[in-house]
């Protein structure tokens, strides 16, 4: 049987929508660092 | 064109390709948020999906390549290979990375735990961390034929997981949902959670061929650097 009305937990959505382009936008940022740092700091 | 201008030529259009990427993420947050409607046992967490999923998709793809790449590499002997392998290697460390951020904070809600140690969580923990090893593997041989040869060895016994990992839920008693697109039988999902989560998968494909890239000319450059200075000794 369905409950009458879903939980609440939109935080813990919030939290992992974050996370995730906290994690891939980091990385993006530290792979063009460690680029300019490889061609001399251009 | 020298090393250095093929260096330059793939970091641009790796940047380029992952800032599209991302921008279609946003794209996905507005579909996942706006046009998906809200699961009634699950609630709004369910929407964690929509970025676990195509985030673990990745990662065992660029896994699954890597261990291709390494085994084409042990019978070819082409640097291009290996340095692929590497690109995919560590770009699939930060998918892996999201993939088991989300699923903890996802099943805190809906199973009341943020980890258990069945056979899918276990062997997915097990994965990234044999990928980690791979890539301190590659860091600490300086010696690019003989780091070539034992990272793709490590390369293949990884991805030989990659199959187990998924089919782990019908071979093992667990917690872990079982597949709901990539069955045998039709995906079991309304049309509209369907949608957003192949425009997803997309989109997180799309990254991975981005960062890949940008990775690799990484490594190309770095290679033009030895050698400008290997020249210069």
């Amino acid at each position: 049987m369905l409950p009458a009305e879903p939980p609440q937990n939109g935080g813990y959505m919030v939290a992992a929508y974050i996370v995730a382009p906290v994690i891939l936008v980091g990385y993006l940022v530290s792979l063009v660092g460690r680029v300019r740092k490889a061609m001399g700091g251009r | 064109m020298t090393a250095g201008d093929a260096a330059r030529t793939l970091t641009r259009r790796g940047v380029r390709v992952s800032v599209v990427a991302l921008l279609g993420l946003a794209g996905v947050y507005v579909l996942a948020l706006g046009y998906t409607p809200i699961e009634a046992r699950q609630g709004v967490a369910q929407k964690i999906f929509y970025l676990h999923v195509p985030a673990a998709w990745s990662s065992l793809l660029a896994f699954s390549l890597v261990g291709i790449t390494s085994a084409l590499y042990l019978w070819l002997q082409d640097p291009r290979l290996d340095r692929f392998a590497a690109a995919s290697a560590e770009v699939g460390v930060a998918f892996s990375a999201v993939m088991l951020t989300t699923g903890p904070i996802w099943a805190k809600p809906i199973w009341g735990t943020w980890w258990t140690w069945d056979a899918r969580l276990t062997l997915t923990l097990f994965l990234f961390f044999l990928f980690i090893g791979y890539l301190a593997l590659r860091a600490s041989v300086h010696d690019p034929a003989e780091r070539a040869r034992f990272s793709a060895v490590v390369g293949i016994l990884g991805m030989l997981l990659v199959p187990f990992i998924h089919l782990s839920v019908y071979l093992f008693r667990t917690l872990h949902p079982q597949p709901v697109v990539l069955k045998p039988s039709a995906p079991s999902l309304p049309p509209e959670m369907l949608r957003t989560l192949l425009i997803s998968t997309l989109v997180f494909t799309l990254l991975y061929v981005g960062l890949v890239t940008l990775r690799y000319g990484l490594s190309l450059a770095e290679e033009a650097r030895d050698e400008a200075a290997d020249a210069a000794r």
